[in-house]
């Protein structure tokens, strides 16, 4: 019953908070423009300056009855509720002085004039933080463009789509804003606490908090997706959930409500992957090698190795870090592999055919740990055996090796080759059944050894 | 006072409006390329200043595609007979298309006269072919054999109704002469990937008759002159005024060019006219293609069983087969855009019979071209796409009868495919309705075509312009969409 009083009586605060801050204006407008003061002038601005106290302890109070629900975070009343109470006493001590005729000097009245607005300010700002949301005053802000984040992921984490959890990154971080300030392992109103997984999981008073699979019955997902009025509508107090929120939520639910489900689980789903792509900024596009790989820039310099009429070369990207090399003479030396040292990391296609490569130069080619597509066609002294050199090539995915001298024996090589995706053998000595059964241990890779 | 002070003084500050009359009056080196990108060809004149500094990094990203073989369907060949299956048509064979699909569409004055408008279902058989199950009719048996590879638009569309319009349209992207080529604009953008043969090289199939093929259609436009399409004829001289004349030896010619280049870098020094520049650099080529022409020309390498690939036109110069086959060893050697033309496809009348021999003619050698391509690990960096500028009606021009019709310019619909380069593999975007007359479904306009193909080369359309009469210009004029559904 006491509660309930207390209760009622903080949800007049944001009614009566109204009052001191008129007043409080009012009279230093009329301090200020009220120049030839005469008494009555003197007894106003007295009287003033009373009311602003008495209604600003009535709000004082109603506030510290409000505040204490625990809808709201320590942290974040803090600042609101001592700056309020600051600016109470000040009222107080300035109608005290006033009262019993002590003299201002005019610097004087200045200066607590505007320390009350200053601590009026920020008063009111804090408070209006706490039930409009967070930088809810510059949202609006006009001829600024602003970013518009659901939730506070960094420019790193969006790069790394696949190291995101649904729950960790894009639920929690809501659930913290908007439910732990009473629900959690110290308050735990209704017996729900939701610092940990497993205790939200587990629900409160009312009982379970999460139906795995089952979102429309999950206690939560239902207060959260209430109508506004509703006496269980959550959160009581402060912005609700938005749609995107509920529907993050909603689908986490559904698709099983696991602590570690990834994010790139809505590649499979078309309006969660929009939803991602448009609210929280997340590419979710699969994407190659080359399309992560971030290098820098080449330089003239770097690439003076490659200057003369036994390479043509261009850059791939706008960046200018990936390079496209051939190799146009007509038989190669290890000092022309040896030139591309330099830029070994940034040549990401190269086209070595029909130029009399040799088994010894596949090991120099093997060093480049960048290289997704690989041509070494028609270069009848490629064997198996140096094919085996290719073997730590952690990220080419493209080899071409038509009109070599590979045998079945380079499946055993071609098969670890872990990124592998495309094999070309036509006119090699591989056998119809070796690629058969190569094809069969590994569906993934397509082999074309001609018609 | 010397008399050239004027001049001097001038071309200290060589401008635009300067270099673009004489590019425009200097096209005289007509079967010349250039290996110098474009870029450097300007070096650090002041020129620079005219390349608009966004096109300057290109690619814009990695690229799926290196090259292009567009192999080009001259006079529009008709979609309904080839791969747009509408047995509707059959059904309603004779009757009258309704009112209310032609509507107030204009139509040719070689039709719109008619006092009836008898639809004409196709007179062959359509089957369904390969995993993908891609509808092609029995006048391509050796594509249909290959519709897995094949990426099908079946909703194209142009704005223009005849021939020269709607083909200037889609190799150029306006409908009025003037704009560079798509070769052109990716010559101009790309730069080359081979030394010794031009980026864009076009090959016309000999001995056909229908609408003209001319020059212009390969031409730079408003861009710098070595960025034109060089044709490659069939015969002794695949390049015209390449071979040295009668007595001069290549020894002589050398010579003779190091000393004009000598002179021409004088004349540079003193004037700083970039084309100089390039034009130095098309002797230099053009000396070089001496050699490198014949030698890509030669098939005389090539085995039995590729022939038997393309099919047997493919030992006779000149013909489809001929230059597919010469397309792909232009492709071995990293020319950047080749570019086939076929005419024949105009069938007003007699459709029936002449499509028959205009698919022989190219059906084979498409198919062989796509897996020769395929076996060498080509198809993975080469674009193919065939197509024409526009479609034919679902109507009869002229008499129809149970055994014949003819078919006039369509531009509402018709269909294209590709093959290659991140194209999706086995897929038909868009649909047309069950009269084939309008689209239904995805409809895709030139200028979405062109900005697709600009994309699979790392280009954002949007993005490679040149500056010409005072305002940017780009192959896609201010319209254009990538159409993300072909892309793998």
């Amino acid at each position: 019953m006491r509660t309930e009083l207390l209760d009622f009586l903080g949800s007049l605060h944001p009614l009566v908070v109204h009052l001191p801050i008129g007043i409080i204006l009012l009279t230093i407008a009329i301090d200020v423009f009220m120049r030839n003061k005469n008494n009555s002038v003197k007894r106003v601005i007295t009287m003033g300056w009373f009311f602003s106290f008495l209604s600003g302890l009535f709000a004082a109070i109603f506030g510290w009855f409000l505040g204490d629900n625990g809808y709201y975070f320590e942290e974040q009343i803090n600042i609101h509720r001592w700056s309020g109470v600051a600016l109470v006493f000040l009222c107080f001590v300035i109608w005290l002085l006033l009262y019993l005729n002590f003299r201002f000097n005019r610097s004087f009245t200045r200066s607590i004039n505007i320390t009350a607005i200053i601590l009026l300010m920020v008063t009111g700002h804090f408070g209006g933080e706490m039930t409009h949301g967070q930088n809810y005053l510059f949202e609006n802000l006009p001829y600024v463009k602003k970013e518009i984040s659901v939730t506070p992921l960094t420019e790193v984490e969006r790069s790394e789509i696949d190291s995101l959890y649904v729950f960790e990154d894009l639920i929690y971080p809501v659930l913290e804003e908007k439910c732990m300030a009473c629900h959690n392992k110290n308050r735990a109103y209704g017996g729900l606490n939701m610092n940990t997984f497993e205790s939200m999981m587990e629900g409160g008073n009312s009982g379970v908090g999460i139906l795995k699979n089952k979102p429309y019955e999950s206690l939560i997902y239902k207060r959260i997706s209430f109508p506004h009025d509703h006496p269980k509508f959550m959160p009581p107090a402060g912005v609700p959930m938005s749609y995107d929120q509920i529907a993050t939520l909603e689908w986490w639910i559904d698709k099983g409500a696991k602590k570690l489900m990834p994010i790139s689980l809505a590649r499979k789903d078309a309006k969660m992957q929009r939803l991602m792509e448009i609210l929280y900024k997340l590419d979710l596009r699969e994407k190659s090698y080359l399309e992560t790989l971030k290098l820098p820039a080449l330089s003239s310099d770097d690439l003076n190795g490659l200057n003369g009429e036994k390479y043509i070369w261009r850059f791939l990207n706008a960046e200018e870090s990936f390079l496209d090399v051939k190799f146009t003479a007509k038989t190669i030396q290890k000092v022309d592999l040896l030139k591309m040292q330099k830029v070994k990391e940034n040549v990401t296609w190269l086209n070595l055919a029909d130029c009399m490569l040799s088994d010894e130069l596949l090991s120099d080619i093997s060093s480049f740990p960048n290289l997704t597509r690989l041509k070494i066609q028609k270069n009848p002294l490629v064997t198996d055996k140096g094919i085996k050199a290719l073997l730590g090539m952690e990220n080419l995915s493209e080899l071409n090796l038509y009109g070599t001298r590979v045998t079945d024996a380079a499946f055993t090589t071609l098969g670890q080759m872990t990124a592998l995706k495309k094999l070309f053998l036509w006119n090699t000595r591989v056998t119809a059944a070796g690629i058969e059964a190569f094809k069969a241990q590994h569906p993934e890779i397509e082999v074309i050894a001609g018609l | 006072m010397h008399c050239n002070d004027h001049h001097h003084n001038e071309n200290k500050n060589y401008t635009r409006r300067d270099f673009l009359t004489k590019t425009s009056l200097g096209l005289g080196a007509l079967s010349l390329g250039s290996l110098i990108s474009p870029v450097n060809a300007y070096g650090q004149s002041e020129f620079l200043n005219l390349l608009d500094s966004e096109k300057m990094k290109l690619p814009h990203f990695i690229p799926k595609a290196k090259r292009v073989i567009y192999l080009f369907q001259s006079g529009a060949p008709s979609q309904l007979d080839l791969f747009d299956y509408k047995p509707k048509l059959n059904e309603m064979f004779g009757k009258e298309v309704p009112k209310s699909i032609i509507g107030e569409q204009r139509l040719t004055g070689m039709s719109s006269g008619q006092n009836s408008f008898p639809m004409a279902g196709s007179l062959f058989k359509f089957n369904q072919h390969g995993q993908s199950g891609a509808w092609m009719s029995e006048l391509m048996p050796h594509t249909a054999k290959i519709v897995d590879e094949l990426c099908f638009i079946k909703s194209m569309y142009t704005n223009a109704i005849n021939h020269d319009p709607a083909i200037t349209m889609i190799q150029t992207g306006s409908e009025l002469p003037g704009r560079p080529s798509i070769g052109s604009w990716l010559s101009y953008g790309l730069g080359t990937d081979n030394k010794n043969l031009p980026e864009f090289v076009v090959l016309v199939t000999k001995g056909k008759n229908g609408q003209p093929i001319y020059s212009r259609l390969w031409g730079n436009g408003f861009l710098p002159s070595q960025h034109q399409g060089v044709q490659f004829r069939s015969g002794k001289d695949a390049v015209l005024y390449l071979k040295n004349p009668p007595g001069v030896t290549s020894g002589i010619r050398e010579e003779q060019l190091k000393s004009l280049k000598k002179l021409q870098k004088i004349q540079h020094a003193d004037i700083g006219d970039p084309e100089i520049l390039t034009k130095i650099s098309n002797y230099e080529m053009a000396y070089r293609m001496q050699t490198s022409v014949p030698e890509v020309m030669d098939v005389s390498d090539e085995p039995q069983y590729i022939f038997d690939l393309y099919g047997e036109d493919s030992k006779n110069p000149g013909t489809f087969a001929a230059n597919c086959l010469l397309a792909r060893k232009l492709a071995e050697k990293d020319v950047k855009f080749i570019q086939l033309y076929h005419r024949g496809w105009d069938q007003h009348g007699n459709l029936p019979r002449d499509i028959k021999k205009q698919a022989k003619e190219t059906d084979q050698a498409t198919a062989g071209l796509i897996q020769d391509l395929k076996q060498r690990g080509l198809l993975e960096d080469t674009l193919v796409i065939w197509g024409g500028e526009f479609g034919r009606t679902n109507y009869s021009q002229g008499m129809l009868k149970p055994d014949n019709y003819g078919r006039d310019h369509h531009p509402r619909c018709f269909t294209v495919f590709m093959a290659g380069a991140g194209v999706k593999k086995g897929i038909t975007i868009g649909a047309t309705d069950d009269f084939g007359y309008n689209i239904a479904e995805r409809p895709v306009h030139i200028h979405d075509f062109q900005a697709t193909l600009m994309h699979l080369l790392g280009i954002d359309h949007e993005k490679l312009t040149f500056k010409f009469q005072g305002r940017r210009y780009r192959l896609t004029d201010v319209h254009g969409n990538v159409v993300n559904e072909v892309l793998a």
